[in-house]
């Protein structure tokens, strides 16, 4: 940390931590302050330099070749790395679809996938990656328990689901088998995770949401929109299949096929009565879809809702009663790796991990995989609107710069562990997926 | 003329045949072996059975995909054919000069430099609830509701075949008719033909290679696309190529390979009925 | 009916010139809404309403985006759609002239590159991407998407060149001869130079359906992504109007080439007159 961007912060987060019950009694001449750290982060990232971990100084100028989805692979963070440790990173985007395939069917083609934990159940099998050695990282210790052993706090139920924890750990360094337990070998160093429920337009759809049933409500025929991912869109329609009551599961996570071909039926059902406009596979195609107004009510990412809420039009992230559905990414090593990139790939993970990305990855709406160093990179009002769930006492800016919330606004869900403490299903491969993707295809051409 | 085993001819076509062989024969080939081997979620598992191609012929999804795929193929078929062959035969019997006629041919093209992925996003702009189309009918007090069917819709995904592939009618036609010798129309004229009887008896029947090159062109194209069907049907709609898409996103590569050789069978008897009606390589 | 002779326009004239002009209308749509949109203001989104009226994304296209990257990607797809236009346009002409006589094996091939233009695209990129898969070749742009370009792109230009050779004169060849030339300088005084023209065409259509292929890139462009498939990837995250500023610079930039085309031509055509 600099010392610029301490005292700045300090007395705000003194103030924040002397009375968190009553806010409003920060001094205004701390909150300018918060205010001006604030926007030394956000638009700075420059100005601070000084970095207290020192990188290792031999893996300058290693190249590495990252891909993933356009959710993570930010151009910031590729500029940020070359700077603390020198590496250059290649980030290639890719859309959902691609990801997982690049990832089996060309190995060869990147160093580091940035995938998410579904897919990383049918890739890392595969056997096209390594495991990472925990004890190589400095700030594996600091990962959240829920990507550990599935709990957000000790005493929290374990969602339904493809759970990280379920797929992140193996036997051993040349083990392709899943571990029921934590181990020393891990597949995927989680980075990145959310939320997501349904997001509305509350100017459009005239009523109060509360579950997931209502997006077949008949009020918004032609007006609804799930994700057409099929391993995504499946938990969607369970999650709404559930709240109907027109199916129970054992285990949304984990279908039989008479569950799947009744959720699907529902699925089909809808889509004969017209009640979907379209369906999103995109980031972006939520975002217009939306936007246009094409959209009032469909199961959304955070940041998206955050996306239309900047150009100037009113969008909600609804928390409903039934929890959220919840996923979760990470970055895994390609088996190729040896030597010095392999060193580097780690130093350069152990830093995503040690708390700038995770602070910027906050204040785009999604979560850090460890939560605790991303704290220090992001000042006390930040903190407390995106994790604390608190009325934000200064504007909150995206990591452009742009104002995202004014002064005074609650994030929608509240805080993290209201929002993480309350996910009921993972997004996720079952065993019957063949069949499953089938039955997704018959309702797509239906 | 050389007719022997090697002849500069055959050194001549050496590069595209080569070509060929490596990035479409043997492609080919690896999907039709692929298309009989097992897999699981990850992995392919090389053997020989006959699921892939069973679930295929036997599935609802198939016949389905198929119906949806002839429809937007037949109904761009005609407008295209109709569209383009009246673009075509203004532009070779109205346009006087050559320089207009290029010019105005350039025009068309100009709209296909654009990033098609750019064009096909700013189509809901233009025909979204909220869109221009919308927003003009409804200020001219033409219709008091949105027109729903104007995106996401069978009628959006044939609008865009329409815009991207009339042109591939036009382009051919246009070239058949610049080379009816106009002294056959005066003839016509001076026998008493009538303009329709010239225009079904005279032009149509000479420009028949122009129009099915043309009709191959749109019908294949149309066959294989999985782009604009996802786009313009908001993910609603499927035609075969989108299945085919899907499977492969899903690493199902070996249902995805057995779609494939049936598309690829399918479009290659449609294409021989086509050549048995014109010998393509005489009327280029 | 259309009198190619005397003045008086027919009726069908005037529909069809509606006809044509809606047709441009058509076709331009998109186009237009996109230079609408690509004046957004900083806060605008990919649809309307506009949201402020700004030059900020023609400005934002040359400063690096959140996601992905249209330089690189951008000179990709240049080098390829240069690479993939030189070989079409020779291996083209190269096929052009061994048609022009009867060779074992050519309607075979006829065929075959007939094939490559109808096989559906995926199923090009699908086979390509297994094949390079099942040898344990990684795949480039430059090596695996410059072959599936090419089976895109090769078609057109031997079609191209049999509509061209069709209609050649060999007359023209056979008096150079008679006067002494050798082969190859009939080749490259009399025939190049008659069919450049239909050659720059080639290039043209193997440099514009190279720059905008997509569905054959999809599974061979390897580690780096040419511009299509690096503006699809963007769409996983906010897209700003600042796709719609690529379009429209696009758009300005090559109705200039082809003006400056035109006007060339003309020009060089009075110079000949003059001669």
């Amino acid at each position: 940390m600099t010392q610029q961007y301490d005292e700045a912060t300090t007395p705000a987060a003194a103030s924040a931590e002397a009375d968190t019950s009553n806010s409003s009694l920060i001094s205004r001449r701390s909150l300018i302050k918060g205010a001006g750290a604030l926007s030394a982060v956000a638009v700075g990232s420059g100005a601070i330099t000084g970095f207290p971990m020192i990188w290792a100084q031999n893996i300058k100028n290693v190249t590495l070749r990252q891909f993933g989805t356009g959710v993570s692979n930010l151009n910031d963070i590729a500029k940020k790395a070359k700077e603390d440790l020198g590496i250059n990173l290649e980030l290639t985007a890719l859309d959902s679809d691609a990801v997982a395939q690049r990832a089996v069917t060309q190995p060869n083609s990147y160093d580091i996938a940035d995938i998410e934990y579904w897919i990383c159940k049918k890739v890392f099998p595969a056997g096209v990656m390594q495991p990472m050695n925990v004890e190589r990282m400095k700030n594996f210790s600091k990962i959240s328990p829920l990507f550990i052993n599935g709990k957000l706090t000790p005493d929290s139920k374990i969602a339904q689901g493809t759970a990280p924890h379920t797929v992140g750990f193996v036997e051993s360094a040349d083990s392709k088998t899943f571990a029921k337990e934590p181990t020393q070998w891990m597949t995927l160093i989680p980075t990145i995770y959310n939320a997501d429920t349904l997001g509305i337009r509350p100017d459009l759809v005239g009523r109060d949401i509360t579950t997931w049933a209502d997006i077949m409500d008949p009020a918004f025929k032609g007006k609804a929109s799930i994700l057409n991912i099929p391993a995504i869109g499946i938990m969607d329609a369970a999650m709404i299949a559930e709240a109907m009551g027109k199916v129970s599961y054992g285990d949304k996570g984990n279908m039989t096929k008479e569950e799947i071909d009744k959720t699907i039926g529902l699925l089909m059902e809808a889509k004969k009565a017209s009640q979907f406009r379209a369906f999103w596979k995109s980031f972006d195609e939520s975002v217009n879809l939306m936007a246009s107004g094409e959209v009032v009510i469909q199961s959304m990412w955070s940041p998206a809702v955050a996306a239309v809420r900047s150009r100037g039009i009113a969008c909600k992230y609804q928390p409903l009663k039934e929890g959220y559905r919840a996923w979760g990414g990470g970055l895994g090593l390609a088996k190729h790796l040896t030597g010095l990139e392999l060193d580097a790939a780690y130093e350069y993970i152990d830093w995503y991990l040690s708390g700038w990305v995770g602070a910027y990855l906050n204040r785009q709406g999604y979560y850090s995989a460890a939560p605790e160093t991303a704290k220090n990179f992001m000042s006390a009002d930040e903190w407390g609107y995106w994790m604390e769930g608190k009325a934000a006492a200064g504007d909150i800016l995206s990591p452009e710069g742009k104002v995202m919330e004014k002064a005074g606004a609650v994030r929608d869900g509240g805080s993290y562990a209201e929002r993480m403490g309350h996910v009921a299903c993972w997004n996720s491969v079952m065993d019957e997926n063949k069949y499953m993707v089938r039955k997704w295809n018959e309702f797509i051409v239906s | 003329m050389n007719r022997g085993l090697l002849s500069v001819s055959h050194l001549q076509a050496l590069p595209l045949s080569l070509t060929l062989l490596m990035f479409l024969v043997f492609p080919i080939a690896v999907i039709i072996i692929v298309s009989f081997w097992d897999y699981d979620s990850y992995q392919l598992i090389p053997g020989f059975i006959l699921d892939n191609y069973q679930y295929l012929l036997t599935s609802s999804v198939t016949w389905q995909a198929y119906l949806n795929t002839f429809k937007y193929a037949i109904s761009t078929w005609l407008i295209t054919l109709v569209l383009g062959f009246s673009i075509a035969y203004y532009l070779a019997f109205h346009i006087r000069t050559t320089r207009m006629q290029t010019l105005l041919f350039m025009l068309c093209t100009i709209p296909f430099f654009t990033s098609n992925i750019i064009r096909m996003i700013s189509w809901i702009p233009l025909l979204g609830r909220n869109g221009m189309v919308n927003s003009f009918l409804l200020s001219t007090g033409l219709i008091e509701q949105p027109l729903e069917f104007l995106l996401y819709s069978d009628f959006s995904i044939i609008l865009a075949y329409v815009h991207l592939y009339t042109l591939f009618m036009v382009t051919p036609i246009f070239n058949t008719m610049m080379r009816i010798d106009r002294r056959l129309i005066e003839a016509a004229r001076d026998a008493g033909a009538a303009p329709w009887q010239i225009l079904l008896m005279v032009i149509v029947p000479l420009c028949k290679s122009g129009i099915l090159i043309g009709s191959i062109f749109v019908l294949t194209m149309v066959m294989g696309d999985f782009v604009t069907v996802s786009i313009m049907g908001g993910g609603l709609h499927a035609s075969v190529g989108l299945i085919i898409k899907n499977e492969i996103s899903l690493l199902q590569y070996p249902a995805a390979a057995a779609s494939a050789v049936v598309l690829l069978i399918t479009v290659l008897i449609m294409l021989m009925v086509m050549f048995r009606l014109v010998d393509i390589r005489k009327e280029l | 009916m259309a009198r190619t002779t005397g003045n008086r326009r027919p009726r069908s004239f005037y529909w069809l010139t509606a006809l044509f002009a809606l047709f441009m209308l058509f076709l331009y749509g998109p186009t237009l809404t996109i230079g609408i949109l690509s004046f957004q203001g900083p806060n605008g989104g990919l649809t309307f309403p506009m949201n402020g009226v700004s030059l900020y994304w023609f400005h934002n296209l040359f400063t690096e985006q959140q996601v992905g990257d249209f330089g690189g990607s951008f000179t990709r797809s240049l080098l390829l759609g240069v690479g993939v236009m030189l070989c079409t346009t020779v291996f083209s002409l190269l096929a052009g002239f061994a048609y022009r006589r009867r060779f074992a094996g050519s309607n075979t091939l006829f065929y075959l590159t007939l094939a490559s233009l109808i096989i559906p695209s995926i199923l090009i990129s699908l086979g390509i991407g297994l094949m390079f898969d099942r040898l344990g070749w990684a795949p480039h742009w430059y090596s695996s998407a410059f072959g599936a370009h090419l089976t895109w792109t090769l078609p057109f230009g031997l079609l191209i060149m049999f509509a061209v050779f069709n209609r050649f004169n060999p007359s023209f060849e056979a008096a150079a001869r008679d006067l002494g030339a050798s082969h190859w300088q009939t080749v490259r005084l009399i025939v190049l130079p008659l069919i450049a023209p239909s050659l720059l065409g080639v290039a043209l259509f193997g440099l514009t359906l190279s720059y905008d292929e997509f569905a054959r890139t999809l599974m061979v462009s390897g580690s780096f992504n040419t511009l299509p498939l690096e503006l699809f990837g963007m769409t996983t995250n906010v897209t700003t109007p600042v796709l719609y500023a690529l379009g429209t610079l696009t758009t300005v930039f090559s109705f200039a080439v082809i003006t400056l085309i035109v006007v060339l031509m003309s020009v060089s055509r009075q110079r000949q007159q003059h001669h």
